[in-house]
């Protein structure tokens, strides 16, 4: 293991070094006419997927798969479906105003500062919700490959960020970011693929056709990383790796984090956490399986709505179609970014179900996101088997900086050029402040899957910047009041559902899928009340100009680019 | 002053009523915030109704409706007349902006006289503030379009030389300038907005150093590294010109031998940061300071000019930035935001 934490530090020293010379990848060596050659839509669209694939998507998604059922595969479709909806609503609009961010949009169509505040202020819950998930992925991983305890894999994970921030990674550099891109789809089908090579034909099969995990085929070692809860109806006799021995059942048993256990070949599976176990009825219908509260569709409506909607108010994705020269280019970006996406998300599903079958005993563990580094070694015990964990852990670090300097790099603009403007060596420090919080943020997550935070992200931005967006654009009767209305109620409607399905009382049935997933609600109801409140009042008479500015088409360029 | 006898008046609050009649009088009698004065105009020297009347003659009023034909006879009288009809009732008082009478003030209420006039008075000090701003505002943006940095008759004469000076010997190379120039000139000399962007204006400074490289020879190296992002930044014209300019002017031109100018341009955050630096003769870092006051001489205007269009348009903490010693070097440091409200090309 010490070779993947070698190669681990090898990416942060890659990283940082990148950084530092990042924008020696546009140069022209002694002569010129290279600048004003523009960054073409394909280079871009690259750019904006290494951006926006985190380590939620590279780990988190076959988590849920595994711990879930395949239903969990709409994860990545709506992931993706929401380049389609910023392509048809949002791209180049959004391009031709000149806006970098929503706070910046907010003031130029409809000048007001209090919503730029506002704004800026929903990009700080967007993004804590985005990066508290990254750092406890990273953390996770990092205390899997080396046994170091978890928050101290947080804690390296955020030093390494702010590090490399600080030290140079400030430039939002086109070029690394699509190699980071090329990167990370190398990285995770190139093991994928020698997977599905590598596993028995009878592997293969129960693959895509699973069986109910009810009794452990084989001696399964456990290793719990958070509390769980078990629930057997016999018992189960369990030995802990210095001989000792351990009951569980019949009934519920917490197991603490930090334990290890051996369950016996042929002893029953105990069920986690009320839900139920892999490969079962639920499992494999192809509709999302939200906790085991029933009616799928309804949660995997939710779902999609979230991401689908929310994609358009990711900021540090947003920032990213700034850089197309003109609305056009930007659309054309966003088409692209789908097409790529649509090929990295093909695989996530291959580890989720080979991951059913070869690591069963990680969904009783509770934390099924390091399903993807623990694969390898299951198949090949060799050097093959270590090369290939090695080659997942990199990719899966190189995901997480990659989305996290972005990230956190909007997230203390937001804050130094937003909430408290005035300076300009302030950003250096923000962005210390910005990650000491976030870790600490993240030291209690483990137990809350990626995925899940991720879309709660999504939601906030999906009920918050999708109406203001969307009606800022093609709207001319939003006034200030009814945007600021609106996006205080998505606001508070979506952190109250989080709070609630944090802290509140379990609930069942729909309702609790209505507080964990509530985009379904939200999003209407903030787009209603965006729509009834600038009803009443009285659009600002500039508000025809700005729509006219944010839909004609650019002049064309006067000068030739190239002759 | 009636309202000192009421004591829901306390003397803050109507400072504060009297500073926001400043301000919704900014526009003048006719603006957007009339309506808004008039409401507070009516409460502070709590008469029933009260309505400000511009020079047209079109009243915007306050409270409750006096008899209209009646109001509309006073202030034309007033605006005609040019004198107080201050009977109650129904009062008016003429309101004088700068040199002449800009509307009028009319009262309905038993308001005393000496009050009315103050109000108009008041009501005066504000048009009148709001104009000077305004002049304020449109003298500074004459001077703006004034500074937009002008091509240097050094430079034409220089470039023209040189391409005549090649016509016999690379009529080649002499067609290929000659169009750098028309682009160059055209750029700079376009009459179109305010502002464009960066890419634009580095094409502009790769032409301008083609043509300086024809002209210095093998003595001019070049090196200029921009990141896409910023391509798309809007800038103020020609901010960019004159501080590669001066590097080549002031810094390579002088010394012996060869020189390299490194122009790089690339996104901090949510600004951009653009550097334009030569391995020249540097300056003394004094002179360097006199220069961006503007005490430099007729030679280095484009320096400061170009400091005080940046802090113009983007505020006071975005100016420029020169790093230099003697026999060092001189690296000049643009920093603008990505993105500014009504900063477009």
């Amino acid at each position: 293991m010490t070779v993947t934490l070698l190669a681990v530090a090898a990416v942060m020293v890659v990283t940082l070094l990148i950084g530092l010379h990042g924008v020696a990848a546009m140069r022209t060596t002694s002569d010129f006419l290279v600048a004003s050659r523009r960054v073409s839509p394909l280079l871009n669209s690259a750019a904006v997927s290494g951006e926006y694939l985190s380590a939620a998507s590279f780990l988190g998604v076959a988590g849920l798969v595994v711990r879930d059922g395949i239903g969990a595969l709409w994860y990545p479709v709506g992931f993706t479906a929401g380049y389609i909806a910023m392509l048809i609503l949002v791209a180049a609009p959004m391009r031709r105003s000149g806006a970098l961010t929503v706070p910046d949009f907010a003031e130029a169509r409809l000048a007001s500062p209090g919503l730029r505040r506002l704004s800026a202020a929903v990009v700080l819950v967007i993004g804590a919700l985005y990066l508290v998930p990254q750092l406890r992925t990273a953390g996770l991983v990092l205390s899997m490959v080396s046994s170091l305890p978890y928050w101290v894999g947080v804690v390296i994970a955020g030093v390494v960020v702010s590090a490399t921030l600080a030290l140079g990674g400030m430039r939002a550099a086109t070029y690394v970011q699509a190699f980071q891109f090329l990167v990370k789809l190398l990285l995770f089908i190139v093991p994928a693929v020698w997977l599905v090579a590598a596993v028995t034909p009878e592997e293969r099969h129960t693959a895509v056709h699973p069986v109910e995990f009810t009794h452990f085929t084989e001696d399964t070692t456990v290793e719990f990383r958070v509390d769980v809860t078990l629930e057997t109806s016999e018992a189960v006799t369990a030995a802990t790796p210095d001989g000792g021995e351990v009951v569980i059942g019949p009934g519920e048993v917490t197991v603490e984090a930090g334990q290890t256990l051996v369950f016996p070949e042929g002893a029953p599976v105990p069920e986690v956490n009320g839900g139920g176990t892999p490969g079962g009825e639920q499992w494999h219908r192809p509709l999302l399986n939200l906790s085991d509260y029933g009616h799928p569709l309804l949660a995997t409506l939710a779902m999609l709505t979230a991401t689908a909607l929310g994609t358009m108010g990711l900021p540090h994705v947003l920032m990213r179609f700034h850089t197309s020269p003109d609305g056009r280019s930007a659309r054309r970006t966003a088409a692209f970014t789908v097409a790529l996406l649509g090929v990295f998300y093909l695989f996530p599903g291959v580890y989720g179900v080979l991951g059913r079958v070869l690591v069963p005993g990680l969904y009783l563990s509770g934390v099924t996101d390091t399903v993807v580094v623990a694969l390898p070694s299951q198949v090949s015990p060799g050097w093959v088997g270590a090369l290939m964990t090695t080659l997942l852990v990199v990719g899966a670090f190189a995901a997480f900086l990659a989305t996290s300097v972005g990230l956190l790099l909007v997230i203390s603009g937001a804050i130094s050029h937003d909430l408290l403007p005035g300076g300009l060596r302030r950003l250096r420090i923000t962005v210390l402040a910005a990650a000491g919080v976030l870790v600490l943020l993240a030291l209690p997550s483990a137990p809350l899957a990626a995925g899940m935070l991720v879309t709660w992200g999504f939601t906030v931005a999906a009920s918050t910047f999708c109406p203001l967006l969307v009606l800022g654009i093609w709207w001319p009767r939003l006034t200030r009041t009814g945007a600021v209305s609106g996006v205080l109620v998505g606001l508070a409607g979506t952190l109250g559902a989080i709070a609630m399905a944090l802290f509140g009382p379990p609930l069942e049935g729909w309702q609790a899928i209505l507080v964990a997933q509530p985009a379904p609600w939200t999003v209407p109801l903030a787009f209603t009340t965006m729509v009834v409140v600038s009803l009443r009042g009285q659009a600002p008479p500039w508000s025809r100009t700005a729509m006219l500015r944010l839909h004609l088409d650019e002049p064309p360029r006067t000068s030739p680019p190239n002759r | 002053m009636p309202w000192r006898t009421r004591p829901r008046h306390d003397p803050i609050g109507v400072l504060r009523c009297a500073r926001a009649v400043v301000d919704d009088l900014r526009d003048g009698l006719s603006g957007p915030g009339a309506r808004r004065a008039a409401r507070r105009l009516r409460r502070l020297l709590n008469a029933p109704g009260l309505g400000l009347a511009d020079l047209s003659g079109s009243l915007v009023w306050s409270g409750r409706a006096a008899d209209s034909e009646a109001v509309s006879a006073l202030v034309d009288q007033v605006l005609r007349g040019e004198t107080a009809k201050d009977r109650p009732p129904l009062m008016a008082a003429p309101v004088y902006a700068g040199d002449g009478i800009a509307g009028a003030l009319v009262v309905v209420g038993q308001v005393r006289r000496s009050a009315v006039r103050e109000a108009a008075s008041w009501v005066a000090d504000a048009v009148e503030r709001g104009r000077l701003e305004a002049s304020a505002d449109r003298a500074e943006q004459a001077e703006l379009r004034a500074l937009r940095a002008e091509i240097s008759p050094h430079f034409v004469y220089n470039a023209l030389t040189v391409i005549s000076s090649l016509m016999r010997s690379d009529p080649d190379q002499a067609s290929e300038l000659m169009l750098d120039f028309a682009d160059y000139t055209r750029y700079s000399l376009a009459q179109r907005g305010d502002y464009t962007t960066l890419s634009d204006e580095f094409h502009a400074i790769e032409t301008y150093l083609a043509l300086q490289r024809a002209v210095l020879g093998d003595r001019l190296r070049v090196q200029v590294r921009v990141a896409p992002e910023v391509l798309g930044v809007a800038v103020p014209y020609l901010v960019l010109q004159p501080l590669v300019e001066n590097a080549v002017r002031h810094g390579i031109e002088p010394r012996a031998g060869t020189g390299l100018i490194q122009v790089t341009g690339e996104a901090q955050g949510n600004d951009c940061v653009i550097s334009v630096e030569d391995d020249g003769v540097g300056m003394d870092p004094e002179h360097a300071r006199d220069i961006l006051a503007g005490r430099g001489g007729s030679d280095s205007v484009g320096l400061a000019n170009v400091d005080r269009r940046l802090r113009h348009v983007y505020g006071p903490w975005y100016g420029l930035v020169v790093e230099t010693a003697v026999g060092a070097g001189t690296r000049v440091i643009v920093r603008v935001p990505r993105f500014q409200p009504g900063v477009m090309p």
